[in-house]
Order: structure tokens, then sequence, then C-alpha cells
């Protein structure tokens, strides 16, 4: 008889009870696409503090998690929420000082997350120098630049410190039971992020037999011997966009960056959406139910919403 | 923006801004875009004299050819009809750090008179800042790219003398300051405003301008800009956009206006 492989399927709590306050995580979102957002208000409900994140471009769950205060220092690229707004509470906490903005490139957090993959102590980059990004980054993180000069030419070269997070939380679209998991759409770092981590948490919409991971297994883009935990959840990434499964809420992004301009309104936002919703059920619930999100479904071909153009405001 | 051209059925100064982008691209160069009008104007060029340009996006979409625009480097409609997904790594890394981007395209907050640019934060007063997007992929497109081609609002606390915070380097302190930073690409090209188009001294790399957009006198586009400039009285118009390029950019790739309309 086979012996079965084990399966790492976790709940939501679950998963997210294996970050610690104070853990450093990678966090796979692109400004409002495939961002873990039920994983971000899972960790706000149980109170973590402390975090560092990393990440090539924040967005959303990194900036939720920023304002419900439990982030205290930003490795990052840059970031916004597209055309609903910058980073807003990411930026007045830097402005304030309350979190400390260890910034970069997007490509120098790729270069830093692949030599962490690789292990290997840095890696070499030709941006980033001659530049305010690299005095900031030598003030805020000194052991984190340095020079080497490259043996076989004599030329100096500005190096970067390998990033190894404690954990890379990923939101894709299919994962087996055993956490093969499956990104549709580009992939921006998160393929590097993921191998820099020491584990890896994979939020899946839908959960695929390994069968038909074997049968396409060049679709694998995180191999699950890599995985911690799987999580099967529908809308994980709501109000951001799953390629090809659901398109951005434009309605509720307005609705979020309304309420985290104002330091005092963005405590009824979290009171209503994350810790009056005591699961991500009741959350789907608060969003307007499965009616409202089902019109947020993409068209077969085009891998968004179809029916017009979704507007932000300028 | 106003009606550039006049009379109500002319064209607004960011469709001249588009048309003077679209120009600076030729066929067959590969592109690396930034959101709004570099998006716009690379579309733009793809559709009329560069059908052969590869258009990239840093999060790793290659050649896309986008019905809609969408709200920024995110939004899955600007993904479509691409011949690769691929990944950060991917576009910048072996393709932009390797050498191999004729244009990056991008807008910034600030611009110094060496195309410097700030795109991270700006002061207050009283030591308060207030902080924007950050580098992204801008930083490494103005260090590594052939050329830098920037679009920028034109007034004086914004085309000025002094950065607050150097994000992406254009050409330092003038000179040959760039090349020896040992920063590889070519650095700032154009400098495309809402009021005209500047380029760069062949020694000095100081901005210098090109051409004012129709409607726009020396005086104003001299008072609009933060740091003394020379603007000769025999400048040439920016060429208007032509009915053709008008006729696409509002019918088929900007019908809702979210970037050519003002």
């Amino acid at each position: 008889m086979e012996a079965a492989q084990e399966s790492k399927i976790a709940t939501l709590a679950g998963a997210a009870a294996l970050v610690p306050d104070g853990a450093h995580v990678a966090l796979g979102g692109f400004a409002i696409a495939r961002n873990a957002m039920a994983f971000a208000r899972e960790l706000i409900r149980q109170g973590r503090r402390g975090l560092t994140i990393s990440q090539g471009i924040c967005g959303l769950e990194s900036d939720l998690l920023a304002g419900a205060g439990a982030v205290e220092r930003v490795i990052y690229g840059g970031g916004s929420l597209d055309k609903f707004g910058l980073l807003i509470c990411i930026n007045r906490l830097i402005e304030q000082r309350q979190i400390v903005a260890e910034a970069y490139s997007g490509l120098a957090l790729t270069f830093k997350f692949l030599a962490g993959a690789l292990g290997l102590p840095f890696m070499p980059i030709r941006s980033i120098r001659a530049s305010d990004v690299l005095a900031r980054a030598r003030e805020v993180a000194p052991d984190q630049v340095g020079e080497v000069t490259c043996p076989f030419t004599g030329e100096p070269l500005l190096v970067l410190r390998a990033l190894a997070p404690d954990v890379a939380v990923l939101q894709v679209q299919e994962a087996d039971a055993l956490g093969n998991a499956r990104i549709y759409g580009p992939r921006w770092d998160n393929w590097e992020a993921a191998r820099a981590a020491r584990g890896v948490i994979v939020i899946a919409e839908e959960i695929v037999p390994t069968d038909a991971i074997r049968d396409w297994p060049e679709m694998t883009l995180i191999p699950g011997h890599r995985v911690q935990a799987v999580v099967p959840l529908a809308y994980g990434a709501h109000p951001t966009a799953l390629y090809h499964w659901y398109d951005y809420d434009a309605e509720h992004l307005q609705e979020y960056a309304a309420a985290a301009q104002d330091p005092a309104s963005l405590p009824r936002y979290l009171d209503r959406y994350v810790f009056g919703a005591r699961d991500h059920e009741a959350y789907l619930e608060r969003v307007g139910g499965r009616d409202r999100l089902a019109r947020l479904a993409t068209g077969e071909e085009i891998g968004y919403a179809p029916g017009g153009e979704v507007r932000a405001p300028r | 923006m106003r009606d550039a051209g006049g009379g109500g059925n002319g064209f607004t100064m960011a469709e001249v801004m588009v048309a003077a982008g679209a120009r600076e691209i030729a066929d067959g160069q590969v592109v690396v875009v930034g959101i709004g009008i570099p998006l716009v104007s690379a579309v733009l060029a793809k559709r009329t004299h560069a059908p052969n340009m590869t258009l990239l996006l840093e999060l790793g979409v290659v050649d896309s050819d986008p019905r809609q625009l969408g709200v920024g480097n995110a939004d899955a409609r600007i993904w479509e009809r691409a011949t690769a997904f691929t990944s950060t790594l991917d576009v910048m890394g072996t393709v932009l750090h390797r050498g191999l981007v004729d244009i990056g395209f991008l807008g910034a907050l600030e611009v110094d008179p060496y195309g410097n640019m700030n795109s991270t934060e700006v002061p207050l007063g009283g030591g308060r800042i207030r902080r924007f997007g950050g580098s992204g992929g801008g930083n490494d497109m103005a260090s590594l790219a052939r050329r830098t081609i920037i679009i920028a609002r034109h007034e004086p606390r914004k085309i000025c003398a002094t950065l607050y915070h150097n994000t992406s380097p254009g050409h330092l302190e003038g000179g040959d300051a760039r090349r020896r930073a040992g920063l590889p690409g070519g650095g700032p090209w154009r400098v495309i405003t809402d009021k005209g188009v500047f380029g760069f001294h062949p020694e000095t790399r100081r901005m210098v301008p090109l051409s004012l957009h129709p409607g726009i006198t020396a005086e104003a586009f001299r008072e609009a800009t933060g740091f003394p400039l020379e603007v000769p009285p025999d400048l040439p118009v920016t060429p208007a956009p032509t009915t053709a390029q008008l006729k696409l950019i509002r019918e088929e790739i900007d019908p809702g206006r979210a970037f050519t309309g003002a």
C-alpha cells in the first residue's frame, strides 16, 4: 500500500498563529493585485504586533496591517494603492516616525530576495547608486549595503545583503493540499521571496487535486516541499484583484481609502470589517455577500471584470 | 489642463504630452513604462509608427496591447494581450539591468535642472515631511535604461532648482558626473511637461527648452520653471497631435479620458 503524503491544509486562524509577534514577513501582493487580505485581517484580529514587512511593491495588505498598528519596520521598494491612493497608513506612520522605512527600489528588493533564495550573502546591483535611496538606506540599515571589488575586472560593485524573511505569505489562485502552488498572471517577486523565506504560507482560492498538479507540473511556481501551510479560502484577496478569478472591488477600495485618510475613522473601518467580522465568512457578508462578490467575476479570456472601465477617483 | 487647441474641438495639454512622448519612441525599441501618460504614449506609438516596439511593465508583463488603461500597474486591464507573463527579475533584471532597455519612461513629482527626480517625499516645514510612492521601478529605470523620458507637471515647485530627495538619478551634478558615478544607463533624454519639452545640453547636461506647447508663451514657460532659464525667442511649437492620433487616443486608447481628459 502506498503511504499517503501529509496534507498541509490549515485554517486561516491556524496559519496566522504560525506568525509570532516581531516576525519578519514577506508579503506577496503588488499594490492592489493578489494581496493576502484575509490573512492580514486575521493577523490583526489576533493582535499581532512588531512585524517587519518585506515586499517589493507594498499595497493594501501591508497598509492595513500598518494602520492597525501591527508593523514596526517596512523593507520595500515603494508602493501605492494605484489610483485609489498612496500607501495611506504606511506613509502617515513613516511621517510620524512610528514605522521605520527601509526603502530601496523594486529591483533591489528582488535582488535581496534572490540572494536569500540562493543562500548567498549578498548580490551586486547597478541601480540605486548615486541616489538618496542609497544614502537613506545606509543611514537606516548600515548593515545592508556595502561595496566589493570584482575579482575579475576590478570594477567596484555596490552590494545588497540577502534578505531571509521568517515566512512568506502568498495569495495564489490554486494549490493542492501538499502546498504545490500555481500563480496565474505576472509573478513580480513572488518566486524569489518564497524561496528566500524560511517558511511559506499559501492562501489558495481553490484547492486542486494533487493529480492535477502532477498532470501539469510546469504550472507549479512554489513546490510543496517549501510550504508550511495551505489555507483554502474563497475571496481571500478581496478587495484586491485575483487575476482570472475576480477583479478589485473599486467601491470597497474607495471606502478604505476614505477611512484610512482620517486616523479617527480608521478604527471604525477596522471595527466593521476586521474585529466586528469574527471570521472571513462574516467579512464576506459585511462587504455585501456572495451576490455582490459575483459581480467582480472576471471574463473568461480577459482576466478582469468585463462591462467597462472600473474607474477610481483621481 | 485647459483646452490647448481652443474652440472646444481642440486638444488637451495631456494629449499634446502623449503625442510628444510617442514621438520619442522608435519602432523596434524596448520600453519600460510607468502608469499614466507614459503608458498612453507607448500604446499610441505602438498603434501608429512603432508596431515592433516591446512594451514592458515592471511587475512582469511583456508586450501587452491593452484595450483599457485601468488604474495602475496592478490592473489586469493593462496586461491584456501580453505575449508573456514573467516577473520583476525577468523584466527589470534580465532586460533592464542587463542593459537591453532603450527607453525608461516615467513620471516624477519633482525634477531638477539635471533631470534628477524625486518621487519619495517633500518637506512640509517644521521638520515634517509628506511621503509619496517612493522609487518602485523608477530608480532602476533612471539608472539603467539607455534613455530616460520624464513626465512632470510644470510648476516652480516641481521643475525646481534642488530636490529634497533624489529618488532616481538624472545627470547628477551635470557634465560627466553620471558616468563617473558608475551609472550604466545614458540618463535623462527628454522632460515633457504640460508647458513644453526639455532636452539636455550635450556637455553641461543641464535642461534646455526644446519646444513650447501650443499657446504657451516663453514668459509663461520661464515663470513656471523653478530655476533661471533662458528661453530663446525662436523656440518651435511642440507639434499638435494629429487628427489620426486624437481619434486613436479618444476612441480606442483612453475613451474614459482617465489620463488625457483635463
